[in-house]
């Protein structure tokens, strides 16, 4: 074997050795779920285009996107349906009460009401320990006190936003707010105003 | 300390150090959604925006490369320039970050799988600049596809 043999087997080795790196890497990923209670849907049932959020109610980035996924909603009325999925960050220690609380609204059928005061007023409820703020938001909806606060203990709700989280895990959610747009990921507000609003109108025009 | 007195055994070290922490760290990243990494390097602010998503899709395979090249031994001193050069780019991106006091969500080094604040992310790239200063003094090595390329001839391809 002569030595320019030898060179072009020798990157070649390399290169298999990057792709083979690579699979293996993949490999590691698991299926997730784009499913979500009927009260964490929003649009037409059956639009052409499924946005798929993944959000954390204490993350400041989540905020900023409400007003442009908003105006999206809007502008593509009746083409786009949305479904929300819980991804509190444990260091977010407010996250996840948040999170419970919203489906617990949800479970009254106020979950988008719920959730667009959770955005509106972030900075009045993030790290306040007794939760007072999340409580008078349930009370402002009207949500049947009792019943809300029981469901905040109901293991059953926990367990629900751990499944969210474990899906947002599986999708290698790395950061919030995440959308799937018919599949394809955006991350953050600009993400989604630059790229995925021409990506929607290509799949519309499809 | 010059090429001839470093130890064979020592430079086989930092290659295999450096080339594996550069494998790992491009195969997480390139198997994962480019526009998590996309994310973060935007969050430095050293490149325009518009440039971020496609430096995430090519950085991950650029430290695959290099990081193979480093463990297989192949064009040695290319990879191991290649890989003081990345480390300096990595280096010098942190640094601008600490002196703007620009908040990272994570240092973007191994993807989602370790969060490294960006002083330790600064460290550990320190170490692994000297390694792979030492990496590139190791050419040419016996253990090499270099070598066998050469067909055991390592004498002068290796001159500085």
């Amino acid at each position: 074997m002569d030595r320019t043999t030898r060179r072009l087997l020798s990157a070649g080795l390399v290169i298999g050795a990057c792709a083979g790196s690579f699979l293996l890497a993949r490999g590691a990923r698991k299926p997730f779920s784009v499913d979500a209670p009927e009260f964490r849907r929003r649009g037409t049932a059956e639009a052409k285009i499924a946005i798929v959020e993944f959000s954390d109610f204490e993350c400041p980035a989540c905020r900023v996107a409400q007003p442009p996924l908003r105006s999206l909603m809007k502008v593509y009325d009746g083409k786009v349906r949305l479904v929300f999925k819980h991804f509190p960050f444990t260091m977010h220690h407010s996250a996840r009460p948040a999170a419970i609380a919203a489906e617990c609204a949800g479970r009254q059928g106020r979950f988008w009401p719920y959730h667009d005061l959770l955005y509106e007023r972030q900075e009045n409820w993030v790290g306040e320990k007794d939760n007072e703020a999340l409580a008078s938001y349930a009370k402002e909806l009207k949500l049947d006190e009792a019943t809300w606060q029981a469901c905040r203990k109901d293991p059953a709700v926990d367990a629900a936003v751990s499944a969210d989280s474990q899906d947002g895990k599986n999708a290698w959610v790395g950061a919030t707010p995440t959308f799937f747009i018919n599949g394809k990921r955006f991350v953050g507000a600009y993400n989604l105003s630059e790229r995925g609003v021409p990506f929607i109108d290509k799949e519309l025009k499809k | 300390m010059s090429a001839r007195s470093l130890p064979p055994a020592l430079g086989l070290a930092a290659r295999l150090v450096v080339g594996g922490v550069l494998v790992y760290a491009g195969a997480i990243k390139a198997a994962g959604p480019a526009e998590e990494f996309a994310l973060v390097i935007g969050a430095y602010q050293v490149v325009p925006q518009d440039m971020s998503l496609t430096l995430a899709t090519f950085l991950p395979w650029a430290e695959m490369l290099i990081g193979w090249a480093l463990l297989l031994g192949f064009r040695l001193r290319a990879a191991g320039i290649a890989s003081c050069a990345l480390f300096g780019g990595f280096l010098f991106a942190l640094a601008t970050v600490q002196l703007r006091g620009i908040q990272l969500p994570n240092c973007g080094c191994f993807g989602d799988a370790v969060h490294f604040t960006p002083a330790q992310a600064f460290l550990v790239d320190a170490g692994l600049s000297a390694l792979a200063y030492l990496a590139w003094r190791s050419a040419p090595s016996a253990l090499s596809l270099d070598n066998w390329a050469q067909g055991g001839y390592t004498g002068t391809h290796g001159k500085r």
